[in-house]
């Protein structure tokens, strides 16, 4: 039957993204053991899981759910910061590091989806590009509000305040978790490539099946043609909802992952400017391709890495090639330019000279 | 009377929000782009006037004039690299991400060039500050010059936009670029048009801000143009006066916000402020809305 | 007793005046007809039948049940379901899942997220009933060969078709189908009435449609009613409603 054919061309798709993944954990693992990979670039290997497990995350709203969203940086950074006091709060009980980041990553993920159920509600009534300023407006919302949380831990409990580290009355032997702008340091570094891959492989795991389900039908449904989604009884509110919460949520462990890495957290880092640049590879890798994202977000993290012999012209290079791939990509020239060149195409014209011989 | 001083430097501050929207506005409304560049264009005009008046010597009047040539051109190049060629793309975010290239590139240039540390902007504006009340309110005078620049680009605009012939084009343009065509108007040249407007006004809104503001960096542009993105969403994206008067009441939010609450939450109480405007209003103060038929 | 009941409907959308008092009585396997010149009003009324707007006044009540003012999503749930003027189709979906995404609110194909995203065993035995069922109603309008096709890619009478086919997944009591054979050449049209009856007789369903293809009125329609300015002209069986004079008038002009 054909639609088994189908059914059986998207499994297959699905698994080759699998394979991909693992793949290019046994080979880094290989090099790994075999001394070639710098130092430098193993620093940059749970960064590329983070900016994976994000890009991910975010074609799910960007490019299922067909709606832009600028403010993904504000999930990670509340999945970071409740993660990292997660894990400083139990760092004395929970001495095992695999399981200190796997409960990290429950409550930074349940954290975030909590903030994305909170902020789609109200969010999501709004349309296209009102949508787009709103999500950016609350990403700056949350980590200017980060920015100025203090939390302290004594002997008789917790203590939170706005102002400054002096406002929360903290006794003596009291200890500061997360203090404002300084946000929070001694995260243990429980981060590793294998925790990242995994992370990785989990979403791949939510997120295609999602796509591959009833209700991710219902949410593409409603991308493609919203009147009609209603008139065949679909709920558009749940739906949407639905994508902007699991992707959240996602993006909430990647944060735990980036908290667990570093030593110490700041608020500043999750600005603006991380929403675009996981927004970039979502769209340089194909809106709802998902595979694509993952590409993206490798070749973009590890570009500018590439470019360092360059110095400092490797970010005006990194420009001009975002620009020039783009171009590549996405213009109408640029298309027409590839499909003309494609091997595809050469491999039928050298068909169509062969017949008319 | 400290309450109406802060009241003036919001309206200062948001007089420039409101220039910038306007460039934002226009951009958008006819090329249905939100382009990311546009903050760093207000950047590279700070850089111009500060090079021309500080290393070259020029009178602030004709630094202030090179500023604008110099971004104007930019924005016709930002048109015709990261726009044009993406005109009947797949896919409407194709270009705010060459848009967002645009910007990476102008930061890093200018970063090349001037270095990452901040340097002072001087004032263009020296007649000095106004006493009024028997100097109880000392009103800036930077801050006045700031409300009336803007105060004449609103009425030049739009005169411009509804008495002439190109004005007019933009509008067509804006409503629909088939029809325009189809009615012998030079559509991209309008589109051209429009971003080298908006650009040019983008130059005088750095210099009127780094006035009041002075210290200059690569990323100066950056925070001020998305603010000036949320200020035309906040009027009604499209709309002059609605630039206008999300201009100036993000201004006026922001600086009483610092003032009275917290200067960190500033930030927070202008994208709050918003949210809320949006969620009664979903398409802005003065927005059209535009029910989809059936 | 009617299937579908409409009392004095009405609308204004501002100061003008879009539907005024207008009556309908559908019984249950009937294929009604509503015509009408251009801008009388008819895709008005399925816009307010379906929910898409609220009526100003008048009441809707379908087999029994009052729907008034209800939202579309509840009117589909309650038993309406269309098609539209200009094709709506999921295009970034196969064929087969335009069709699945008809067939999501009914409770023998549901599973919640979860066992979704985990693969339970609910998912396999709903997707494979839900495939099976699908794929019945393609092949009604001889669409099942093109199942894994993306429902854009479809030609434009196939995608008329698929709407209708898409619509019927949702287990509707009364169908309405706006201007079916728009843009559909006489060949097309012919094949459409032949499927539309099929339809009717297959799922006993119950049909209105709005129409300007005179042949394919009159060739299905056992009753109509006609509409002229907001309002009802002329309403009863087929032949004798395109016999009266003003009927003709409205369509023709004087």
């Amino acid at each position: 039957m054909r639609h088994m054919k189908n059914l059986n061309k998207t499994t297959k798709d699905n698994l080759i993204t699998y394979g991909m993944v693992i793949a290019a954990y046994i080979i880094v693992e290989i090099l790994l053991k075999a001394g070639v990979i710098s130092s430098l670039l193993q620093g940059l290997l749970v960064p590329l899981c983070v900016y994976v497990v994000l890009a991910i995350s975010l074609n799910l709203v960007v490019g299922i759910s067909g709606e832009l969203s600028l403010g993904h940086a504000g999930f990670m950074c509340v999945g970071a910061f409740a993660g990292a006091f997660f894990s400083n709060s139990v760092k004395d009980v929970i001495t095992a590091g695999e399981v200190r980041i796997f409960l990290a990553l429950l409550v930074g993920a349940a954290a975030a989806a909590v903030f994305g159920l909170l902020i789609g509600i109200p969010v999501l009534r709004l349309r296209g590009d009102y949508l787009a300023i709103v999500t950016l407006a609350f990403g700056e919302i949350i980590k200017n509000v980060v920015n100025v949380f203090y939390v302290g831990i004594d002997g008789s409990g917790l203590h939170i305040s706005m102002k400054d580290k002096a406002s929360m009355g903290l006794a003596a032997d009291g200890n500061v978790i997360i203090n404002g702008p300084q946000g929070i340091t001694g995260t243990p570094k429980d981060s590793t490539f294998t925790i990242g891959i995994l992370l990785i492989l989990v979403t791949l795991f939510v997120v295609l099946n999602l796509i591959n389900s009833r209700d991710g039908r219902a949410i593409k449904s409603i991308r493609d043609n919203r009147i009609a989604a209603e008139s065949v009884g679909l709920n558009i509110t749940k739906y949407k909802l639905m994508a902007f919460a699991v992707s959240a949520s996602l993006a909430g462990a990647a944060g735990v992952l980036y908290a667990h890495n570093l030593a110490s957290l700041q608020a500043s880092k999750f600005s603006f400017n991380t929403s675009i640049l996981v927004l970039v590879f979502v769209v340089l890798g194909g809106i709802g391709n998902i595979r694509g994202s993952i590409i993206a977000a490798v070749v973009l993290t590890l570009l500018p890495e590439l470019l360092r012999a360059l110095n400092d012209y490797r970010m005006l290079i990194y420009a001009v090639v975002l620009i020039a791939m783009m171009l590549f990509t996405s213009s109408p020239a640029g298309m027409a330019f590839r499909e003309r060149f494609s091997l595809k195409r050469l491999r039928e014209r050298t068909n169509e000279k062969e017949e008319a011989q | 009377m400290s309450f109406l001083s802060y009241l003036i430097n919001g309206i200062s501050l948001g007089s420039v929000y409101a220039i910038i929207a306007l460039g934002y506005t226009m951009v958008y409304g006819i090329a249905k782009m939100l382009n990311f560049a546009h903050g760093d264009v207000i950047m590279v005009g700070g850089y111009v006037a500060l090079t021309m008046m500080l290393n070259l010597n020029v009178n602030p009047f004709i630094a202030i004039l090179v500023a604008i040539v110099v971004c104007t051109v930019l924005g016709i190049c930002i048109e015709t690299i990261a726009y044009r060629p993406l005109l009947g793309a797949a896919s409407p975010l194709a270009v705010l991400i060459t848009a967002i290239g645009v910007s990476y590139f102008l930061q890093n240039a200018v970063l090349l060039i001037f270095g990452s540390n901040p340097k002072s902007f001087q004032s263009v504006v020296t007649f000095g500050n106004l006493n009024l009340a028997g100097g109880a309110l000392v009103v800036s005078d930077e801050a006045v010059v700031t409300i009336l620049t803007c105060v004449v680009i609103m009425v030049a605009l739009t005169l411009f936009i509804n008495k002439t012939k190109a004005g007019q084009a933009m509008q067509a343009v804006s409503e629909d670029k088939g029809a325009a065509r189809l009615m012998g108007i030079n559509v991209n040249g309008t589109i051209a048009l429009t971003f080298a407007i908006g650009s040019g006004l983008a130059a005088v809104a750095g210099i009127l801000l780094l006035s009041s503001y002075p210290s200059l960096t690569p990323y100066t542009g950056s925070m001020p143009g998305i603010k000036a993105f949320v200020a035309a969403v906040f009027g009604g994206i499209g709309s002059i006066p609605g630039a206008l008067i999300g201009g100036i009441l993000l201004g006026v939010i922001e600086i009483l916000g610092r003032a009275y609450i917290s200067s960190q939450l500033a930030d927070a109480i202008v994208f709050a402020v918003l949210i809320v405007v949006l969620l009664v209003k979903p398409t802005g103060l003065l927005g059209k809305t535009v029910q989809e038929k059936v | 007793m009617a299937l579908l009941e409409v009392k004095n409907l009405g609308i204004s959308f501002g100061g003008l005046r879009a539907v005024d008092d207008f009556n309908l009585e559908i019984r249950k396997g009937q294929l009604y007809g509503l015509i009408g010149p251009n801008g009388a009003g008819k895709t008005t009324v399925f816009n307010m039948l379906t929910g898409v707007y609220k009526p100003t006044d008048g009441k809707i009540v379908l087999d029994g049940m009052d729907i008034t003012g209800k939202s579309n999503i509840e009117i589909n749930k309650s038993g309406i379901a269309r098609t539209f003027q200009n094709i709506r189709l999921f295009s970034g979906l196969s064929v087969l899942d335009n069709v699945k995404v008809g067939l999501h609110n009914q409770k023998e194909y549901t599973y919640s997220a979860l066992t979704g995203i985990l693969r339970l065993p609910g998912y396999f035995r709903a997707e494979k009933e839900m495939d099976a069922r699908a794929l019945e109603i393609l092949k009604v309008f001889e669409l099942d060969a093109e199942a894994d096709c993306l429902a854009s890619n479809l030609p434009y009478g196939k995608q008329r078709k698929l709407e209708i086919a898409r619509a019927l997944a949702t287990n509707p009591k009364l169908l309405l189908l706006d201007e079916p054979a728009a843009g559909m050449n006489p060949n097309e049209t012919q094949e459409l009435m032949d499927t539309i009856s099929f339809v009717r007789d297959e799922f006993h369903m119950t049909i209105l449609l709005i129409e300007h293809d005179m042949k394919l009125v009159a060739g299905i329609c056992e009753k109509l009613t006609v509409l002229n300015f907001g309002q009802v002209l002329a309403y009863g069986d087929t032949s004798e409603v395109l016999k009266n004079p003003e009927v003709i008038t409205a369509y023709l002009g004087e």
